[in-house]
């Protein structure tokens, strides 16, 4: 270990010894220990920077950051594997036939409805001629006076 | 404790260090979708990536966009994870890259400026103030050529040890204490620069 070298892993490594390269750090200190006087300025240096590096405070993810990072993982895989639609549905037909019957039944089912509806319009026919009898009413009679 | 085994394939005659064998347990576990091994990660390994990458750009809001991208690059990785190397120097490692990158899109978008320290010079009262020092520094480590800041970030500030972060950098151990000296000698510079004169 030169004093040259010493300079250098002070200058790179920092004033402590032990954050030395190991296969350094024996001579290093023997060195050090040896003539302390030699390399003060340079310890001293260091030991400031150290310091000032040493104030540097933790950085800690926040909680948003953190709930996203689990969000984007890998999701569990379902028991079996992943639930899959195969590209041709053997069950295609057979759900085409059952809405073609409940379309069926939904016409037959509102086909008496329609006819309900005809029927309760005659009544209104019905009840509408009475009155215009009770009112002396003859829209024909109008229509011919409108003609002339 | 890292596990020393030897690889097939054409470095088999080389003694790789691998995961830690919580690493390689988790990991498995997270691949297949374990919530408890996905947070023990994200907990374990978020921190020293968020501060890498906020020491690198010196923004905090470009930081945390670069830990979310190493960690989906990370989920993506997993299936097929390869256990040669620490997951933790893997993933310091596509963290720095991507800083590396995002550094170079400022430079591009901002052509003809030079890289130089930011001017952190306080008023003496600013200066006492902690949080101020702090900021200074950092914006002075995010100011050093990218490699040294990686080096220094990785050394003095998140303790690597010297073989882990010359593997994150890619670089030689020799390059790397060479990156540092320089590294330490601008940083101490500046320092002593914007400090009060007595």
């Amino acid at each position: 270990m030169t004093e040259d070298r010493l300079i250098e892993l002070i200058e790179s490594w920092g004033a402590d010894p032990s954050a030395f390269p190991q296969a350094e750090r024996g001579a290093a200190r023997a060195l050090l220990a040896a003539h302390p006087e030699r390399f003060a300025t340079a310890i001293a240096e260091a030991r400031a920077l150290d310091a000032a590096l040493a104030r540097m405070p933790d950085v800690f993810p926040p909680p948003a950051l953190t709930a996203a990072l689990i969000a984007s993982a890998p999701k569990p895989k379902r028991a079996g594997g992943a639930l899959r639609v195969p590209k041709f549905a053997p069950w295609a037909p057979a759900s085409g036939a059952a809405a073609l019957a409940a379309g069926l039944f939904m016409g037959l089912m509102a086909a008496p409805s329609a006819s309900a509806s005809a029927s309760a319009d005659s009544e209104t026919d019905d009840v509408q001629a009475l009155l215009e009898e009770a009112i002396g009413y003859d829209p024909a009679a109008m229509s011919e006076g409108i003609a002339e | 404790m890292a596990i020393v085994v030897r690889v097939s394939g054409p470095e088999s005659d080389k003694p790789c260090r691998v995961a830690f064998s919580s690493d390689l347990d988790q990991i498995t576990r997270a691949a297949a979708g374990d919530a408890a091994a996905v947070r023990a990660l994200v907990n374990r390994y978020s921190p020293g990536v968020l501060s890498l990458a906020t020491c690198m750009l010196s923004d905090r809001g470009e930081a945390e966009d670069v830990t979310q991208e190493t960690f989906i690059r990370a989920w993506k990785a997993l299936p097929g994870w390869e256990p040669r190397a620490k997951f933790s120097t893997w993933l310091h490692r596509v963290a720095l890259n991507l800083c590396y990158d995002g550094l170079r899109k400022r430079r591009e978008s901002l052509p003809g400026e030079l890289p130089d320290l930011a001017d952190t010079r306080l008023s003496p009262q600013e200066a006492l103030d902690q949080s101020q020092r702090v900021l200074a520094i950092e914006q002075a480590i995010s100011a050093l050529p990218e490699r040294q800041s990686a080096a220094l970030t990785l050394c003095a500030l998140q303790g690597h040890s010297q073989a882990e972060a010359a593997e994150i950098m890619d670089v030689s151990v020799e390059a790397l204490e060479s990156l540092l000296a320089r590294a330490r000698r601008t940083l101490r510079a500046h320092l002593l620069e914007r400090s009060p004169s007595p």
